[in-house]
């Protein structure tokens, strides 16, 4: 039960993620999106073995954001209808603005919480290959990314490299954030070049070793698709229907 | 429309993405923190860098299809590094990667110079932004206040995207590693590019 989120297929997973959030979209009212946060946190108590310190931790950014989202659109709302329920700083805020407001902040917390059950409950290999046999990538792309996802430390390396060579030779050294931002562009450059070099010999490298890139009948590891994933896929489908009706019948 | 594409080009692609993906990334977080206190206008001035691997790409291959899938690629590898933004990336990647690939099929992948760049900066922004509109409900917002983050986004695609993304492709040029890319071969009809 707890392995349910895990094991469901990588690409379906993708999909009604993909598809719930853009049908939360539709909505406007405060409700919809808050009864919807809070039943993705309940799937996952039960269907996951979610590691709650990293949930929270990716989850601070994106609450500062819907705070930035709650006080703009009060600010800049379209609308000015409805009765005024308090005001400040000159501002009047009306119900109605207020209701909005919520509603597009609230949005910014469900999307994050449905983008965390996907982040945090896939492995990526798992994804590539998926989207390769289940929704028919190129197999030239899935493992052209494969070889970049696997060359991620590599470039890690890389960079500490430049930036150590720099400083060797005297570049300055950034003491502030801002400086160390602009510093990149001198990083930036050698660091392409080296992956221009690196993808040029392993392409050269899977092509040495049979590499076509032709579409495949049958894989090494295959990902599996079964009956529950569907299953899994209509729950939460369902849990946005859900949502929205009672979302709407609350804000009536 | 991969076949004519040597695999070394699409490792290419999927290597900047892997670069790209992690700055990107780094963005997304720092503008997040910007958000909190400005909205989500903090984003829009620095909308471009998000465009700027498709036009890069573009400057050094010259295929058609070279602004769309690395920008896709880039977001599958967002994907992949595990983020709150989440699979929602690969849909904008999409969106952003079209626009861009919109600018160079219009001018029908001939000219490779500042302008198309600058447009195809331009056609990411415009793209994105109406995706932006109906998912993020901007609808909601004061339209002139919609208008001023149209401007910013479309201006910081052509300046960030689409100058920069020919910087960094010329100074890449420069280093001498681009030889057996369509970039080192000047092409007679382009030449003053």
């Amino acid at each position: 039960m707890r392995n349910l989120l895990h094991d469901m297929n990588p690409s379906i997973k993708f999909i009604t993620v993909t598809i719930a959030m853009l049908g939360l979209a539709f909505f406007f009212n405060p409700w919809t999106p808050l009864l919807f946060f809070f039943s993705i946190i309940v799937l996952q108590l039960c269907c996951s073995r979610m590691d709650w310190k990293i949930w929270s931790l990716f989850m601070l950014p994106f609450a500062f954001g819907a705070f930035g989202y709650l006080w703009t659109t009060i600010v800049f709302a379209a609308e000015t209808g409805g009765t005024v329920i308090w005001s400040a700083f000159g501002f009047d805020v009306t119900d109605e603005q207020w209701a909005l407001a919520l509603s597009l902040s609230f949005r910014v917390l469900a999307f994050s919480s449905l983008s965390l059950l996907f982040a945090l409950t896939t492995d990526p290999v798992r994804f590539v290959m998926s989207l390769m046999q289940q929704l028919k990538l190129s197999p030239k792309l899935a493992y052209g990314v494969l070889v970049g996802y696997q060359f991620l430390p590599v470039l890690k390396d890389e960079f500490f490299q430049i930036q150590q060579a720099h400083r060797l030779r005297g570049a300055a050294v950034e003491k502030y954030w801002w400086q160390r931002l602009l510093g990149v562009r001198r990083i930036i450059i050698p660091m392409l070049a080296g992956a221009v070099r690196k993808a040029e010999r392993a392409a050269f490298a899977m092509e040495a070793r049979g590499f076509t890139g032709e579409p495949r009948k049958e894989y090494y590891q295959p990902v599996s698709l079964k009956l529950k994933d569907f299953g899994l896929a209509s729950a939460i489908l369902t849990l946005v229907i859900a949502s929205s009706i009672a979302g709407a019948m609350l804000s009536a | 429309m991969l076949n004519s594409w040597k695999l070394k080009e699409i490792v290419l692609m999927s290597l900047f993405g892997v670069v790209f993906g992690i700055i990107y990334l780094l963005f997304i977080h720092l503008g997040n923190i910007w958000a909190g206190l400005i909205g989500p206008i903090a984003y829009e001035w620095m909308f471009g860098i998000w465009f700027i691997v498709s036009i890069i790409c573009m400057h050094i291959i010259r295929k058609p299809g070279a602004a769309f899938l690395p920008e896709t690629l880039a977001a599958i590898i967002e994907v992949m590094l595990g983020n709150a933004v989440g699979p929602r990336l690969i849909l904008s990647g999409v969106i952003q990667g079209l626009g861009a690939e919109a600018a160079f099929a219009v001018t029908r992948y001939r000219h490779f110079n500042i302008f198309v760049f600058m447009l195809a900066g331009i056609g990411a922004a415009v793209f994105s932004f109406i995706y932006g509109y109906f998912v993020s409900g901007y609808a909601a917002l004061d339209p002139s206040f919609v208008a001023l983050m149209f401007t910013l986004r479309v201006l910081s695609g052509a300046i960030i995207a689409g100058i920069g993304g020919k910087y960094i492709g010329d100074a890449l040029l420069a280093t001498g590693s681009l030889r057996g890319y369509a970039i080192a071969k000047p092409a007679a009809r382009d030449a003053n590019a």
